[in-house]
C-alpha cells in the first residue's frame, strides 16, 4: 500500500535523464521540420511530387498504411495475453501496447490522408458507401477497432489515472482527473469493474483486429483478381501473421525502452524470454506461409505471378527483399532469439525487435510495388518506382508524428503500471 | 435539351466579341444605296427593314406591323405583293403549305413537312432513349497501328500528359523472319461486371444506364483503388500536368465529359487528383455523334453502336465467330468485342 502512495507523489513517468529527453526531442523536432516541409510539397505540387504512375498508382505511403495497421493489430493482439489471457507478467506491457496499437492507427490514417488524389475528400466514404467494396468496410472497421482501443486503454489505465489525480498534485494530476471521465475511485471493487469490462472489450476487440482490421486489409488486396500475386486465399492469413510478428516485436523494443530510459527499472527477464519465444514461433510461421504462398504461385507456372516473384527477389528493389525481409525481418531475430542467454537481456532482445520491426517495413513493400511493375497487359508500359524524395520525407515526418505521440503519452500517462501486482484495488 | 441562352460547354466566351460585332457592321452594305439600285421606294423598304426588325425584337407585334405597311405595299408591289403568301400573318403557326410551296419551288418542302419529319426523328430517338447498351467492335484485320485513335481521343477528350483513354496495344508473335504483328486498341471495356465499380469505396464509379462506366470527378476521392481492380489497365490518374509548354492556352478549356462543363483546367480542382478512364465520348454519343476514335479511324476498323439493338452493325459484328473479348476468364464481361 505504501508504495503506491510513495509512487504517486512523486508521480513523475517521463525521461529519467534531461539529456536524453532534450536529444530524443531534438530529433523529432528535426525530423518533423523536414517532413512538414515535404507535406508542403506534397501539398502544393499535388500528386505529381511523388513518383507513382498510372502503372504503378500505389507506393510508399501505402505500403507504410497496411505496416501501420499491421503494426498496430499485431500490438493489441499481443495486449489480448494480458487483458484477455491473462498470461503471467504481461500486465506490465498492456497499455504499452494498447497506446501503441491507438498511435500506430493513427499514424496509418495519416498515411491513408497524404495518400489520397483529394485529400480535401477523406471523410466521403462516410457519406457514401459502396458495400462490395472492401475499402469501404475497412474505413469503418477502422474507426470501431480505434474505439475499441481507446476504451481498452480506458479501462486498463482508470484505476492509476484515479490514484494519480486523488494523490499527485499539479497539471499532471489534473489531466490524470479529466481522463477519469469522472469515474475516480480507487476501491477494489471499482478496479474489478474496469478489468471486467477491459476484458469484455478485449473479447470484441480480437475478431474485429484480425479478421476486419488487419485480415480486412489483407483482404483489400487479395480481391485485386487482375493482380494474381495479390489473388490468393493465403494473403490475408499471411498479412495477419506478419502483423502479429511486427506487434510483437514492436511491444518488446518498447518494453525495454521504457523500463530503460523512462521507468528505470529493472526488466523482467521471464517476460522478456516468453516474449522472444513468441516472436520466433511469429517469425518461423510468417517465414513457412510466405514460403508456401510462393511455391503455390510458382508452381502455378501462371506468367503474371513468376515475373512478380522473379520482380521481387531480382528486380530494382530486391535488397529490400533480401536485406530488410529475409536479413532483418527472418534471420537476424531468428538467431538473437534462440539463445536463451541473449533472448533474456535487454539490449539483444531489443535489437532483434528493432530489426524485426524495420524489417516487415520491406515486407509491406515488397506486398504492395511488385505486383504493379508488370503491366496487366501485355503490350502496355512496365512500370518502375522508387518512392520520390518528397514519398521518403513526409513518411519520415508521419513516423515521427507518431514517435512523438507515443513519447508525450509515456512521459505523461500511467502506462507502467503503479503496482507490481496487478489485481488490486488500494483497499485490499 | 438545355436553354440557347446558356453558353455551349467548351466554346469560351470570346473577349474580342465586340470587336467582332463591329467588323461585322464594317462589312454590311450601306441599304440605303442598295435601294436605289432597285426601282421600288427607298424610303418605303427603309421603313419597313427598321420595324421588321423591331418586330424581330419583340418591340412590335406582327399584325401592328402588317397593318401599317399593308396598303403602301400593296401600292408599291402590286400583283407580286398579293400572290406571295405571308405565313406570319396567313397562319397561326408561320407556315406555308406544301401547294404554295411548290409553286415557289421550295426544295426541301413545306415548314410543316420538315417540322413533321423533324418531330419523327424526336420521336424516334426518344423512344430508342434509355435502353441502349453502348458498345464497340474493332476489327484486328482492319486496324493498321496507326494511333490516330489515340490522337483523336487526347484531342477531343483533352487529356492531360500520361491519361490516355485510348492505346493501341503491339504485339510481335513468331521468330523472324515469321514475325506477325497485331495492334489491338484498348479503349475502356465499359464491363458489364466492372470490378473498378465494384471496389470504389464511395461508389463515385458505376455504371449507367447505356452500359457506360462513369466516373464522378465530383465524388472520387482519388483513393486508385479501381486503378489496382481494373484487368485491363484503362484507368489514369490525373497528377495535374499540363501541355501548357506544348500547347498555347492548352487548358483553357476541358473537354464536356460525361456532359459535364468543368470550365477551364485548374490546378488542384477535379479531375485534377481524380481517376479517368475513357467514358466512350458520352458527351458525343447523346448528341448523336459515334465516339471520336471510331469516327476517326482510318482503316474503319472501329464501330461503335446499340448493342440491345439485335439489328445495330455492332450488335451482328458482335455475334460473328470472329469475335471475342479481353480477358475472358475474368469474367468482367466487357463491351468491347474484338473481331479476330
Ligand atoms: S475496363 Fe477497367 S475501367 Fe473499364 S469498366 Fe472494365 S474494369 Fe472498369
Ligand atoms: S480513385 Fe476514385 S473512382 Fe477510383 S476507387 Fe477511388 S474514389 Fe473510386
Amino acid at each position: 500500500m505504501s508504495t503506491i502512495t510513495d509512487i504517486t507523489e512523486r508521480y513523475d513517468p517521463g525521461f529519467r535523464s534531461e539529456t536524453v529527453r532534450y536529444a530524443w526531442y531534438g530529433l523529432l523536432a528535426v525530423l518533423l521540420l523536414v517532413g512538414g516541409w515535404a507535406t508542403w510539397r506534397r501539398l502544393t505540387v499535388g500528386m505529381a511530387s511523388t513518383n507513382l504512375s498510372s502503372v504503378t498508382p500505389w507506393g510508399a505511403w501505402v505500403a507504410f498504411y497496411i505496416y501501420f495497421v499491421g503494426l498496430s493489430a499485431g500490438a493489441f493482439l499481443v495486449s489480448t495475453l494480458a487483458n484477455v489471457f491473462e498470461v503471467e507478467g504481461f500486465e506490465q506491457i498492456d497499455r504499452d501496447a494498447l497506446f501503441a496499437a491507438v498511435v500506430s492507427m493513427v499514424v496509418a490514417l495519416l498515411f491513408v490522408w497524404v495518400d489520397l488524389g483529394r485529400m480535401d475528400r477523406m471523410y466521403y466514404p462516410f457519406v457514401w458507401r459502396q458495400p462490395t467494396s472492401a475499402l469501404s468496410w475497412e474505413v469503418h472497421a477502422y474507426v470501431a477497432y480505434v474505439a475499441v482501443l481507446v476504451t481498452e486503454l480506458y479501462f486498463s489505465m482508470r484505476l492509476d489515472l484515479a490514484r494519480v489525480a486523488a494523490r499527485a498534485r499539479g497539471w499532471r494530476a489534473t489531466l490524470c482527473r479529466l481522463l477519469t471521465l469522472g469515474r475516480t475511485s480507487t476501491s477494489a471493487a471499482s478496479g474489478r469493474t474496469d478489468r471486467r469490462w477491459l476484458k469484455r472489450t478485449g473479447l470484441v476487440g480480437i475478431p474485429l483486429a484480425i479478421f476486419m482490421v488487419h485480415g480486412g486489409t489483407g483482404v483489400l488486396f487479395a480481391v485485386a483478381k487482375a493482380r494474381p500475386y495479390w489473388n490468393s486465399g493465403l494473403f490475408p492469413i499471411i498479412f495477419v501473421v506478419s502483423a502479429v510478428v511486427s506487434g510483437t516485436a514492436l511491444v518488446t523494443v518498447l518494453y525495454v525502452v521504457r523500463t530503460k530510459l523512462i521507468a528505470g527499472d529493472a526488466v523482467d527477464r521471464d517476460l522478456l524470454d516468453r516474449l522472444g519465444q513468441l516472436l520466433a514461433a511469429f517469425v518461423v510461421t510468417d517465414a513457412a506461409l510466405t514460403a508456401i504462398e510462393a511455391l503455390i504461385a510458382i508452381n502455378s507456372l501462371h506468367p503474371h505471378e513468376l515475373e512478380t516473384w522473379l520482380v521481387v527477389l531480382f528486380g530494382e528493389m530486391s535488397w529490400s527483399f533480401w536485406w530488410f525481409m529475409v536479413g532483418f525481418g527472418w534471420v537476424f531475430p531468428l538467431v538473437v532469439l534462440s539463445k536463451r542467454s541473449w533472448r533474456r537481456s535487454p539490449f539483444p532482445a531489443a535489437s532483434a525487435g528493432l530489426f524485426v520491426v524495420v524489417g516487415i517495413v520491406a515486407v509491406r513493400f515488397n506486398i504492395v510495388v511488385p505486383p504493379q511493375i508488370l503491366p496487366v497487359m501485355e503490350g502496355l508500359p512496365h512500370g518502375s518506382y522508387v518512392p520520390s524524395t518528397v514519398e521518403w520525407l513526409t513518411s519520415l515526418g508521419i513516423v515521427a508524428v507518431g514517435l512523438l505521440l507515443y513519447s508525450l503519452g509515456a512521459e505523461i500517462l500511467p502506462l507502467k503500471p503503479l503496482e507490481s501486482t496487478p489485481h488490486g484495488g488500494d483497499d485490499t | 435539351m438545355s436553354g440557347t441562352d446558356e453558353p455551349l460547354p467548351s466554346v469560351p466566351d470570346d473577349p474580342r466579341r465586340e470587336a467582332l460585332d463591329a467588323m461585322v457592321d464594317r462589312e454590311a452594305l450601306d441599304p440605303r444605296d442598295e435601294l436605289e439600285k432597285t426601282t421600288y421606294r427607298t424610303d418605303l423598304g427603309i421603313a419597313m427593314a427598321e420595324d421588321a426588325r423591331r418586330v424581330g425584337r419583340g418591340e412590335l407585334s406582327s399584325e401592328a406591323y402588317w397593318q401599317k405597311y399593308d396598303r403602301a405595299a400593296a401600292a408599291e408591289f402590286g400583283d407580286d405583293y398579293r400572290e406571295t403568301p405571308n405565313p406570319a400573318v396567313d397562319r397561326a403557326e408561320q407556315t406555308i403549305d406544301d401547294e404554295i410551296a411548290e409553286s415557289l419551288s421550295c426544295s426541301v418542302g413545306s415548314m410543316d413537312g420538315v417540322a413533321e419529319s423533324l418531330e419523327g426523328v424526336a420521336a424516334e430517338e426518344s423512344e430508342g432513349e434509355g435502353d441502349e447498351k453502348w458498345g464497340m467492335v474493332i476489327d484486328l484485320q482492319k486496324c493498321v497501328g496507326c494511333d490516330s485513335c489515340t490522337v483523336a481521343c487526347k484531342a477531343e477528350n483533352r487529356t492531360p500528359p500520361g491519361v490516355t483513354y485510348n492505346v493501341v496495344m503491339e504485339e510481335e508473335h513468331g521468330e523472324y523472319p515469321d514475325v506477325t504483328r497485331t495492334n489491338v486498341p484498348r479503349p475502356c471495356m465499359q464491363c458489364d461486371n466492372p470490378p473498378c465499380v465494384q471496389v470504389c469505396p464511395v461508389s463515385a464509379t458505376y455504371k449507367m444506364e447505356n452500359g457506360v462506366v462513369n466516373v464522378d470527378y465530383d465524388r472520387c476521392i482519388g483513393c486508385r483503388y479501381c486503378m489496382i481492380a481494373c484487368p485491363y489497365g484503362a484507368r489514369y490518374f490525373d497528377f495535374g500536368e499540363n501541355y501548357d509548354d506544348e500547347v498555347d492556352g492548352a487548358g483553357e478549356i476541358q473537354s464536356p465529359e460525361y456532359g459535364v462543363d468543368r470550365g477551364p483546367r485548374t490546378d488542384g480542382e477535379s479531375p485534377v487528383g481524380n481517376v479517368r478512364k475513357c467514358s466512350f465520348c458520352t458527351h458525343r454519343l447523346n448528341r448523336g455523334e459515334e465516339p471520336a476514335c471510331v469516327e476517326t479511324c482510318i482503316g474503319d476498323a472501329r464501330n461503335a453502336g446499340d448493342l440491345n439493338d439485335p439489328d445495330s452493325e455492332v450488335s451482328k459484328l458482335a455475334d460473328s465467330s470472329r469475335a471475342f473479348q479481353l480477358k475472358e476468364a475474368e469474367g468482367t464481361d466487357p463491351n468491347v468485342y474484338y473481331l479476330k
